[in-house]
């Protein structure tokens, strides 16, 4: 059953066009990666997806609901939850108090939320510094407890930007686990990311994006070699060493700054 | 295990200390003006409570919601007119004034609030100055309403709602008695939902819209009530004093009292105004006293200088250096 599904959605500011027809279809229970180099529209897309910005032309719906020019609010409320590339955690707020914000929209009473909060605070390994401030977390910290604030409400879909940004290579594999716990509860899974070893561990289909438009959409292992996304990221002549048989963007990460060799 | 028990043992103390901080403030509160035989501190109580109730008002929209409202002035100054107009025109109880004061604050602060609250930060200040400013030159040159000249009270009461008293003292437990309100929903509110849904507001908009909190809706709701709270106050001056213009009723440093008292306490804290009140009105009556009257002007000086401190050290307000305090001695002391 597709759960959600963008129709030629494009996005102008100005006269730059940053998003050009793109269309995504993602069926319940599916984990899907979006990705591409710096510039080539995918927060635009995404901010879309949330309702943070509004299409310019195209559709967007959810459940078979036309959401494309709904509040942020509203996206909470059908069930799309969504998380920051940098995070924006409550500061003053502790981690409980974080996650209560969250849990309230399914569970107005204050007991309700503050046992779901704790539920969702154990569940993703924070249960025992509830009572700390969100300040005093670090980065891998705060990002997981964005990630706790959007359970507790309970999404049907969450889209995560960007959320293991930033993480050292431990700090990724315990994120990655952490992402197929929440997968395994059921949810569907949007996941922007630069660091190809998520995507390939942890989608099951790859959307590719370059200057707005979607050059490539596949299993994530033919992505990764398809030469036009070779292209996309690292330029012409990458593009010939991949043809000659190297695997081009395996590497670490993409995004412009891809670890791997050097062309020919 | 041995983390969880502290944690409870030092929770456990934290609630006793706040029981005993609450009876000796409620004690102090209920019997300052009894201590004090003496005409000038029973007028100073009354002040420093005047000011802790507009300063709580403006918290709610200032410090919880992180909204920095400088039009508050508008809800003080009609709640101080209101009583007073009714007066005169009917000859009957200022009294009746404090409800459609109330009423109309509400009103205009939904009026205000619409366009304005979808503002940010700073264009959101700007607007509320804007708006105050030109409703005081509107009542400034509204004769209906006593145009420069303003309005009088009774000067002389014909029974006891007409609220004329000689003595400060019946002002003051009136002043409490609406402060203790204003406290008590503020905390109501601050256990709640919507108190939650205020701090993350104040913290990002954006995160707290993401969670599903309609955040519009929410600086609305706060926005009125604190409206209605600060035209209670601006009521309540209008029968202590007995007189309102629109320097008095709608003048911006009104406004610029308020959040500084706040501020000083800690804004966004349920006793922040009331600390703030109690340090700053003293101080500004000492000033105002000082070079036999001519230190008036000190009092801005004053305020500048604490704005300018506030926020380069401690945006939190003195409550939050307790905090600091209390985290590293008292805790400290008991647990490690």
């Amino acid at each position: 059953m597709t759960l959600l599904k963008a129709e030629n959605v494009s996005k102008s500011f100005g006269g730059f066009q940053a998003l050009k027809g793109a269309s995504l279809s993602v069926n319940e229970g599916e984990i899907v990666g979006l990705i591409g180099p710096n510039g080539a529209g995918k927060s635009t897309f995404f901010n879309c997806l949330v309702g943070d910005m509004t299409p310019s032309s195209g559709t967007i719906s959810f459940s078979g609901e036309e959401v494309s020019r709904l509040s942020p609010e509203h996206h909470a409320r059908l069930g799309i939850g969504r998380t920051f590339q940098l995070p924006t955690t409550f500061e003053e707020m502790t981690l409980l108090e974080n996650v209560m914000v969250g849990a309230f929209l399914r569970h107005p009473s204050l007991r309700q939320a503050r046992q779901k909060a704790t539920e969702v605070l154990h569940l993703t390994g924070m249960g025992d510094q509830i009572h700390l401030k969100a300040k005093t977390l670090g980065t891998p910290g705060r990002k997981r407890l964005e990630i706790a604030r959007v359970l507790a409400t309970e999404p049907r879909m969450m889209l995560l930007d960007e959320a293991l940004a930033g993480l050292t290579p431990v700090e990724v594999q315990s994120a990655i686990t952490l992402v197929k716990k929440i997968h395994q509860t059921g949810v569907t899974l949007v996941i922007v990311e630069h660091i190809m070893e998520v995507i390939l561990n942890l989608t099951q289909r790859v959307l590719v994006l370059n200057q707005g438009e979607v050059i490539a959409t596949g299993a994530p292992k033919d992505v990764v070699n398809d030469p036009l996304v070779i292209r996309a990221y690292l330029g012409a002549s990458y593009a010939r060493t991949a043809a000659l048989g190297t695997t081009a963007i395996r590497g670490t990460a993409v995004g412009g700054t891809a670890v791997g060799a050097k062309p020919t | 295990m041995g983390k969880t028990t502290r944690l409870n043992g030092e929770s456990a103390l934290n609630k006793v200390i706040e029981k005993i901080l609450w009876c000796v403030l409620a004690l102090l509160l209920l019997l300052f003006p009894l201590s004090f035989h003496n005409p000038y501190y029973e007028q100073l109580g009354s002040l420093v409570l005047l000011a802790a109730i507009s300063a709580s008002a403006w918290n709610l929209i200032g410090g919880y919601a992180g909204q920095v409202s400088v039009g508050n002035v508008v809800f003080f100054g009609a709640g101080a007119y209101l009583p007073l107009l009714i007066y005169k025109l009917w000859g009957i109880s200022p009294l009746y004034g404090f409800p459609v004061g109330m009423l109309i604050s509400v009103l205009i602060a939904v009026l205000i609030g619409i366009p304005t609250l979808r503002l940010s930060g700073h264009y959101f200040s700007m607007a509320t100055i804007a708006v105050a400013e030109l409703i005081r030159i509107v009542v400034s040159n509204w004769d209906f309403v006593g145009a420069s000249v303003g309005l009088t009270g009774p000067a002389v009461a014909k029974n006891w709602s007409d609220l004329v008293f000689r003595s400060s003292v019946p002002y003051y437990y009136m002043f409490l008695s609406a402060l203790v309100l204003i406290l008590w929903i503020t905390y109501q509110i601050e256990r709640s939902r919507f108190g939650y849904y205020l701090r993350a507001i104040k913290s990002g908009e954006r995160a707290a819209r993401s969670l599903g909190v309609p955040v519009s809706r929410y600086k609305l709701y706060v926005f009125m009530i604190s409206a209605a709270f600060t035209s209670l106050a601006g009521s309540l001056y209008a029968v202590k004093f007995g007189f309102i213009d629109p320097s008095s009723g709608f003048g911006l440093l009104i406004s610029v009292n308020m959040i500084i008292v706040a501020a000083l306490g800690g804004a966004g804290r349920l006793l922040g105004p009331l600390l703030g009140a109690v340090i700053l009105i003293p101080l500004q009556a000492e000033t105002n006293s000082l070079f036999g009257g001519r230190g008036t002007g000190l009092t801005y000086i004053l305020y500048g200088a604490i704005i300018m401190l506030i926020a380069r050290f401690e945006p939190g307000g003195l409550l939050r250096l307790w905090d600091l305090f209390a985290d590293k001695y008292l805790s400290a002391r008991s647990f490690k």
